[in-house]
């Protein structure tokens, strides 16, 4: 078996998907990980027992694992279970590599399956300063075939193009990241830094960038702008901006009302329609929403209205006006709660 | 046909807010003397409709959003603080933002929003950006509203 095992390496650089089939190969190979996945645990307790058996017999249960998950004659599915089966080749090759696969396969497996990975993390993790010693081509395909399995399990959706140099880096760094994190695998990008304090940071700048990027298209006039410090001064111009907004409306709204006589109607009606003129309304049904009516009444003293303090002693004269009532019998009517509005009507009927 | 525009079934922010703040105001010209009013009373009245706005747009909001949590429990321990205290505090927040304007590069803006957004100062900056946006939609619905409110108001 070792003598096959060894045939296999270099022949099984080529099955290794070419960066440039990523998207596509990836997707295939996820379907069929996936199927395989769904063996039961067979798989998980075949892994776990790797981990005591010695190389020869390690490499035969892997052998028969995938053919017999394999199954039908699907070309895809030949091509995964024989990638898979070339990646297991070249397991017994190395003793740590076994079982790292091994731990990765229970991962993958187990994860979805049962709970029984706990034990093979740290068993592997022992072995992971081992990982550096071994030639890149062993690691690529148990490397690619478990990292395809692990990235559907994974979390975070990130795949980018794999640099062989990063290659390596990125796949011992993700199975460290495995160790700690099951669910963070990212495929590192070619010719970035790879350790996991980068990757995290690149997470979170890209979660910033998002998000800016709504804010950008939230405030007007920032999407030309380029620049995140920029696009932060313009979102800060806004804010306050909208906030002085707020503030000078309700000054306008302190000055403006003596007595606020709502159209509750034009209000909501403005979002639709105009206000509509009607005639004098009666104050004796006070549940009805008296749409048209008021609006001559309340004309009358909005034309007596002004922004100015100045004109408010007018209202004063009028307030005593017994029209003044109407008003706000209108204007308690208008609450947006009956129950408020008959209350509210009833007392004034009450005081008049 | 217009009444139905006034059931309670209408839940966007908007019309909630609308609601709230409506009912606010016309407390607070319930409260109001029937004396011409002095400027101090103009600003003291002012500070009341600014004071519910925020609080009818926060509660709209409800504690969904750390912004308008941070905001309602501002508010309530302002209450106790006293008011006439916080225009001479809110002119120096103020004015304190207008020099840190100056402060450049990222994470000097950064710094800057955490100030203007209620509840900033303890987020991480990624649910920062998030509150800000929220933030900003609700400012607006509420500059609308109020504007109409006023434009209704004031017109003829």
């Amino acid at each position: 078996m070792e003598p096959n095992s060894a045939s296999y390496v270099p022949g099984s650089c080529p099955t290794r998907p070419e960066p440039e089939e990523t998207g596509l190969e990836f997707l295939q190979f996820r379907d069929e990980i996936q199927r395989l996945m769904t063996v039961p645990p067979e798989n998980a307790s075949s892994f776990r027992a790797l981990l005591e058996l010695p190389a020869t017999q390690a490499m035969q249960l892997l052998h028969s694992s995938p053919h017999s998950a394999a199954g039908g004659g699907d070309e895809h599915k030949r091509h995964s279970s024989s990638s898979f089966t070339n990646g297991n080749l070249t397991f017994p090759s190395n003793k740590a590599l076994i079982e790292r696969a091994a731990k990765f396969s229970v991962f993958a497996a187990a994860a979805e399956i049962s709970p029984e990975t706990s034990s093979v993390p740290s068993n592997s993790s022992a072995n992971s300063d081992k990982v550096k010693t071994e030639p890149a081509e062993t690691d690529s395909n148990p490397g690619s075939s478990n990292k395809t399995q692990t990235q559907k399990l994974a979390k975070r959706k990130e795949r980018q193009k794999k640099g062989k140099e990063s290659a390596k880096k990125s796949k011992n760094e993700s199975r460290e990241d495995a160790e700690k994190l099951p669910y963070v695998h990212v495929r590192a990008r070619r010719g970035q830094a790879t350790d996991s304090h980068s990757l995290a940071e690149r997470a979170r700048r890209e979660k910033i960038n998002a998000r800016m990027k709504l804010l950008q298209e939230l405030v007007p006039g920032c999407s030309k702008i380029s620049g995140t410090a920029l696009v932060l001064d313009e979102i800060i111009n806004h804010v306050q901006s909208l906030q002085r907004q707020v503030e000078l409306l309700s000054m306008r709204l302190a000055a403006v009302n003596p007595r606020i006589d709502f159209n509750f109607d034009s209000v909501f009606a403005t979002e639709g329609g105009p206000l509509i003129d009607g005639n004098i309304p009666s104050m004796v049904s006070p549940l009805m929403w008296p749409e048209n009516p008021f609006t001559e009444n309340r004309q009358n003293f909005q034309q007596q209205w002004n922004f100015d303090a100045v004109h408010q002693p007018l209202w004063g004269r009028e307030e005593e006006n017994h029209t003044f009532i109407t008003p706000e019998n209108s204007l308690f009517s208008y609450d947006s709660s009956a129950n408020s509005a008959s209350l509210h009507s009833n007392q004034l009927k009450m005081e008049l | 046909m217009n009444s139905k525009r006034f059931s309670p079934t209408s839940s966007t922010i908007k019309s909630r807010f609308t609601r709230r703040f409506l009912r606010a105001l016309l407390k607070i010209n319930r409260q109001r003397t029937r004396t011409p009013s002095s400027p101090m009373e103009i600003c003291q009245r002012y500070l009341k409709v600014k004071l519910a706005a925020d609080v009818s747009m926060a509660s709209t909001v409800g504690s969904r959003r750390a912004w308008s949590r941070a905001m309602l429990t501002k508010i309530r321990h302002g209450v106790r603080a006293g008011s006439t205290t916080s225009l001479t505090m809110r002119k120096r927040k103020i004015y304190h933002g207008k020099k840190s304007t100056k402060e450049v590069g990222i994470v000097g803006n950064a710094k800057m929003l955490r100030k203007l957004v209620p509840g900033g100062e303890a987020m991480d900056t990624c649910s920062l950006l998030d509150e800000t946006f929220h933030y900003i939609k609700c400012l607006s619905t509420q500059v609308k509203v109020m504007t109409r409110i006023a434009d209704q108001i004031c017109s003829t």
